[in-house]
């Protein structure tokens, strides 16, 4: 990892914690809309698993440590976010991608959720969490519309592109 | 589909093995307090940092669903504020009535006679007379013919005429209207005349008397006048004397352009006029 992707890594991981904090929860009231799981989705999509699940662990884990409820939770989430994102990364087109980063940070939005509930003792019924995974795929889904592209052009900025090591071709000779 | 390196497997499941283990710790209650702290102090520095930039874009798209109610809203309360206004404006006139009626009272008590509170309905000329009010108080509520009209401070006038719920009254500032009057420092008596809106000219039946500048002039004498005794009527302010008699400018001691709550007498003295027609 070169020391830019890291820089880069970690200003987009506290800028997307400071607005989610400050601007999409208390926008999406009650529904769990949830921007750094989106970041991690679209990061693995371009990425891979590797990238997803070393971002999603860094976001979940500060998350965490930010916030009231136990360590851990939102960090095995967004985890798990960027290993199955990281597991679909390709050339997809981009309207795939959004659908897909949605999809996550909403199941991981939940997941966290029913998680927190059943270690600790917060928040609704387990129903009542399920119900809430349309709305929130639907706010993920705006927020995607905006994030995907834009982690898109910055992860194909040469400078931050992922460095994979290339085998050489073998090139037989024909008699 | 990308997979990950064996490489990769491993540190993801260190990672996950890690995000466990504090999972357990932090439910068990030990060790990550101290972290939780940290991390929420530097993050709370930088979210107040952050909600000072965004916080008005915030606010204006969290207002927006609000918007049409809003306005309603701020219509109702319009209406509630201009209401409330009305009652502390009524609030004011009351407490101002209330004290009007006690002054009169007070009055009526000094002078060992009760009032009849009127509101002044009507100004304007009436039963010939160029200076008339109209009192929203009549024979129902006791008031006579020649009742004497006070403020509380000082004369009015005397009612004309009293019908059943409604009374005229003649102001002592009419040309018309005579007043025996008496000064108060020396007890010389004489008539006091309206000149409207000039206040009152005071005559005495003396031509001798020594009136001065700022002599007090009261009602009366008792019983030689149809209105109640010792009632103020005005202040001396210029005395003439001219072909040997001697005549002083007054200044009422009520305005009879600024009336609004006053008293009529219940029981006026025993007629005997000294003017008045």
């Amino acid at each position: 990892m070169t020391r830019t992707r890291f820089l880069a890594g970690l200003t987009a991981l506290l800028t997307v914690l400071l607005l989610q904090a400050t601007l999409i929860a208390p926008l999406a009231l009650s529904v769990p809309a949830s921007l750094p799981a989106v970041l991690v989705a679209a990061v693995a999509l371009v990425d891979g698993p590797g990238t997803g699940v070393s971002l999603g662990f860094a976001t979940g884990l500060l998350a965490d440590l930010g916030s009231s409820h136990p360590a851990g939770v939102l960090a095995l989430c967004w985890m798990a976010v960027g290993l199955g994102c990281g597991a679909l990364a390709g050339r997809a087109a981009l309207p795939r991608d959004v659908v897909v980063c949605a999809a996550a940070a909403a199941c991981s939005s939940v997941a966290s959720l029913l998680l927190l509930s059943a270690v600790h003792a917060v928040g609704g019924s387990a129903g009542g969490t399920v119900r809430d995974l349309l709305p929130a795929f639907l706010a993920d889904l705006v927020l995607a519309l905006v994030a995907v592209p834009v982690v898109r052009w910055f992860l194909r900025n040469p400078s931050l592109r992922l460095e994979r090591t290339r085998l050489p071709v073998l090139r037989g000779h024909s008699r | 589909m990308r997979r990950l390196s064996r490489r990769q497997k491993f540190a993801a499941a260190i990672l996950a093995v890690l995000a466990a283990a504090f999972l357990t710790l932090d439910v068990g209650g030990s060790g990550l307090s101290s972290a939780h702290g940290g991390v929420r102090g530097a993050l709370g520095a930088l979210y107040r940092g952050t909600d000072s930039v965004v916080g008005p874009a915030r606010r204006f798209l969290q207002a927006l669903p609000h918007a049409a109610g809003d306005q309603n809203r701020i219509r109702q309360l319009q209406h509630d504020n201009a209401v409330l206004r009305g009652s502390l404006r009524a609030e004011a006139l009351d407490r101002a009535t209330a004290a009007r009626v006690a002054q009169l009272r007070l009055t009526a008590r000094r002078l060992g006679a009760s009032v009849v509170p009127a509101r002044v309905i009507a100004l304007g000329p009436g039963g010939g007379f160029d200076w008339t009010v109209t009192i929203a108080a009549g024979r129902a509520d006791g008031v006579r013919a020649d009742a004497t009209v006070t403020d509380g401070s000082g004369l009015v006038g005397r009612v004309l005429h009293a019908d059943r719920s409604t009374s005229t009254v003649l102001l002592a500032a009419d040309p018309g209207s005579g007043v025996g009057a008496r000064d108060a420092r020396n007890g010389q008596v004489g008539v006091v005349t309206g000149r409207g809106t000039d206040g009152f000219a005071f005559v005495p039946l003396d031509p001798q008397a020594s009136i001065r500048t700022g002599d007090l002039l009261l009602t009366g004498p008792s019983r030689a006048s149809s209105f109640v005794d010792n009632l103020a009527i005005g202040t001396v302010t210029a005395v003439r004397t001219s072909g040997g008699t001697v005549r002083a400018n007054v200044t009422p001691a009520v305005s009879p352009t600024s009336l609004d709550l006053v008293g009529v007498f219940r029981a006026p003295a025993p007629a005997q006029a000294l003017g008045g027609r």
